[in-house]
């Protein structure tokens, strides 16, 4: 593959989506709609297909993919085998890495969450281009890659070392002011999600390429950057980028990721960080935001906090300062999900996992935690859950009636404690003894 | 399955947004895994035309609005039309519905514009994959619409994404399996033996 500059002056300017996919196809430039086939630095595949990638590429008669070294098993679905059939996947999955050779295994209870440990581990860098399994994998733009979900088609990849893609046009999110007290980047993903629905904007989203950039993106630290492309990957947007070195990586010598100066949106859209109000998003999807405050009261059963949008560090230590002192309202079963073994142990070492024990909640292995279809501590029927989940639809706890409504970490901690979806503003204060409930 | 890039056969239009889950095909065969065209076929556009599957010949194409295969891209109506050698021409089309179609061997023809202004239902026609040309051969006229993308032309000839598979695998036997290797899955006995990891590598 080549790798030449694609900033030279004979070239016209493009974005940094078509950027990554020139650099991936061995080509100096592509336009938006062009088909193309780039080559992936990684595979990543979760536990979820590991085992289907294998039997269809077995009964096609393969014994070997291209390039093995490039792939990397992951185990977040699935952690702490929940049942004998979870047990043999995983036996599966160790035989079939065995077998192909892969690059590398992150078997149960290692690594953590596919989406989020490459990014810590620093197996992502700027500028990388990679292919996926799971549509999640736009988390991977906070870090300044381009990973592209081929879904069951990572069969392709996996035998011929790459995938047919479609460059993708962009849309530009021009990020103005600071976000205020209270809100957090999640509440712009909700909202960005339902101003592309109700077509607010009047854009295309399908297939779009989401790139944020503006004044206000500095204020965005990695975990802020990982929920802005989380919260808005379900509306079937192609990727989520950032005008802007990844905080806290280290970009230098890092192929150019970044648009140039002239490049060609589809569109582009301010959006004013400061006028961010709390929000939810309603049962049935990201994209149905709501003011927190005109929900505010609705009871529940179970809070999660966790999964690839909020599974970060910061996340964790921000639901903390919510429930430091507090306990979880007694009719309420609360998860917490680390992202990742290395953030897990980190919050062992500073007392914030301590805290989260304290206020009664569970800590869950590494993962996906329920958010991938209930398998582990799930939801049942008429039940409603808050939750920082990828999604959620219905059935996505389990139960095909219990319903979900996602929140920012704090917002889900302040509504365990309440028993009611709350805002962590709102709380009783610690200095009324007694009344922590 | 058919090979080449040309389809010849009567069109059957639809307008915009119709659904790939009850409108191409019930949902239940989606939720239900069903793979198998023969099962498929007679269930094709029921939800919204029981009486498609008796009409449909082999060859047929279906023409359609804006957004053709909306909502979840599951893949059980594609199967079934490509089984049946079938086309589509629409307007729009989701991305990853788009995907779906081409990697069960189903052409795809998108920027087809309103099919009134060429086609109407019934009308006998052919439309070259390859070249964007579509006779309305009932009515004698030729409309010029956008090919399919030149890289994605072998995928449909080899019959999609398992025939293009399939076809690297004649190219690159060394990625074949040794004959009547055994699948490693399920035999009960624990693998101990772990591969080394990247991250101590990168």
């Amino acid at each position: 593959m080549s790798n030449s500059s694609s900033s030279s002056l004979s070239v016209s300017p493009m974005t940094a989506v078509q950027k990554m996919l020139a650099r991936a196809s061995g080509r100096h430039h592509v336009e938006p709609g062009e088909v193309v086939y780039p080559v992936p630095e990684l595979v990543i595949i979760h536990d979820g297909f590991v085992e289907t990638a294998y039997r269809e590429l077995h009964a096609l008669g393969y014994g070997s993919v291209v390039d093995p070294q490039k792939v990397v098993f992951v185990t977040d679905h699935e952690v702490a085998y929940g049942s004998q059939r979870a047990v043999e996947r995983g036996r599966n999955i160790r035989a079939i890495a065995r077998v192909w050779n892969v690059g590398a295994l992150y078997d149960a209870g290692r690594g953590g969450h596919g989406h989020i440990f490459p990014i810590e581990a620093g197996l992502i860098r700027p500028g990388m281009f990679l292919f996926c399994y799971d549509m999640h994998c736009t988390n991977f733009g906070a870090a300044g890659a381009l990973a592209m979900a081929a879904g069951t088609e990572v069969t392709s990849v996996l035998a011929t070392g790459s995938l047919w893609t479609t460059v993708p046009h962009t849309l530009r999110i021009d990020l103005q002011g600071a976000l205020a007290d209270g809100a957090h980047p999640r509440d712009v993903g909700f909202l960005l999600a339902q101003g592309f629905a109700d077509g607010r904007w009047g854009v295309q989203y399908d297939y779009r390429v989401v790139e944020f950039g503006g004044p206000g993106l500095a204020s965005l630290d990695l975990a802020a950057r990982v929920a802005l492309c989380n919260s808005i990957t379900e509306m079937g947007v192609a990727n989520v980028l950032f005008d802007g070195d990844p905080p806290g990586i280290d970009a230098s010598g890092a192929p150019d990721f970044r648009s140039d100066p002239g490049a060609t949106y589809e569109a582009r859209i301010p959006f004013d960080l400061s006028a961010v109000k709390p929000q939810v998003a309603l049962p049935g999807g990201p994209d149905r935001a709501e003011l927190l405050s005109r929900v505010a009261g609705q009871p529940i059963d179970h809070a999660t906090i966790g999964a690839c949008g909020s599974g970060m560090y910061e996340d964790f230590v921000a639901a903390s300062r919510v429930l430091k002192g507090r306990k979880i309202a007694d009719h309420v079963r609360m998860f917490v999900v680390p992202g990742t073994a290395a953030t897990a142990s980190r919050l062992a070492d500073d007392g914030i996992a301590q805290i989260f024990v304290d206020a009664g909640a569970m800590l869950l292995p590494p993962g996906c935690g329920p958010c991938a279809g209930g398998m582990m501590a799930p939801l049942g029927p008429g039940e409603v859950s808050v939750a920082t989940a990828a999604t959620n639809h219905a059935g996505r706890f389990g139960a095909q009636d219990g319903e979900i409504y996602l929140a920012s970490p704090v917002i889900v901690a302040a509504s365990a404690v309440a028993g009611c979806l709350a805002d962590p503003r709102e709380l009783e204060p610690l200095v009324a003894s007694g009344a922590s409930q | 399955m058919t090979s080449s890039l040309i389809r010849r056969g009567r069109a059957h239009v639809f307008g915009d947004g119709i659904p790939l889950d009850e409108g191409v095909m019930a949902f239940k065969y989606a939720i239900g895994r069903i793979t198998d065209p023969a099962e498929l076929i007679p269930h094709l556009f029921e939800p919204i035309d029981p009486g498609f599957a008796a009409r449909v010949a082999r060859g047929d194409l279906v023409v359609a609005g804006a957004d053709f295969g909306c909502g979840k891209p599951h893949i059980q109506g594609f199967i079934a039309m490509a089984a049946l050698g079938m086309g589509v021409v629409c307007g729009s089309m989701p991305y990853k519905a788009m995907r779906g179609a081409i990697s069960k061997g189903l052409p795809v023809l998108i920027g087809g514009g309103d099919p009134a202004s060429w086609v109407a239902n019934g009308d006998e026609i052919e439309v070259n994959f390859g070249t964007g040309e579509a006779r309305n051969l009932t009515r004698g006229t030729t409309v010029q619409l956008p090919p399919m993308a030149p890289v994605l032309q072998p995928i449909i000839a080899q019959g999609g994404a398992n025939g293009q598979l399939a076809g690297w695998l004649n190219e690159h036997p060394s990625q074949r399996a040794a004959k009547g290797a055994p699948s490693v899955l399920g035999s009960g006995t624990p693998v101990r033996v772990m591969p080394r990891r990247v991250a101590q590598s990168v």
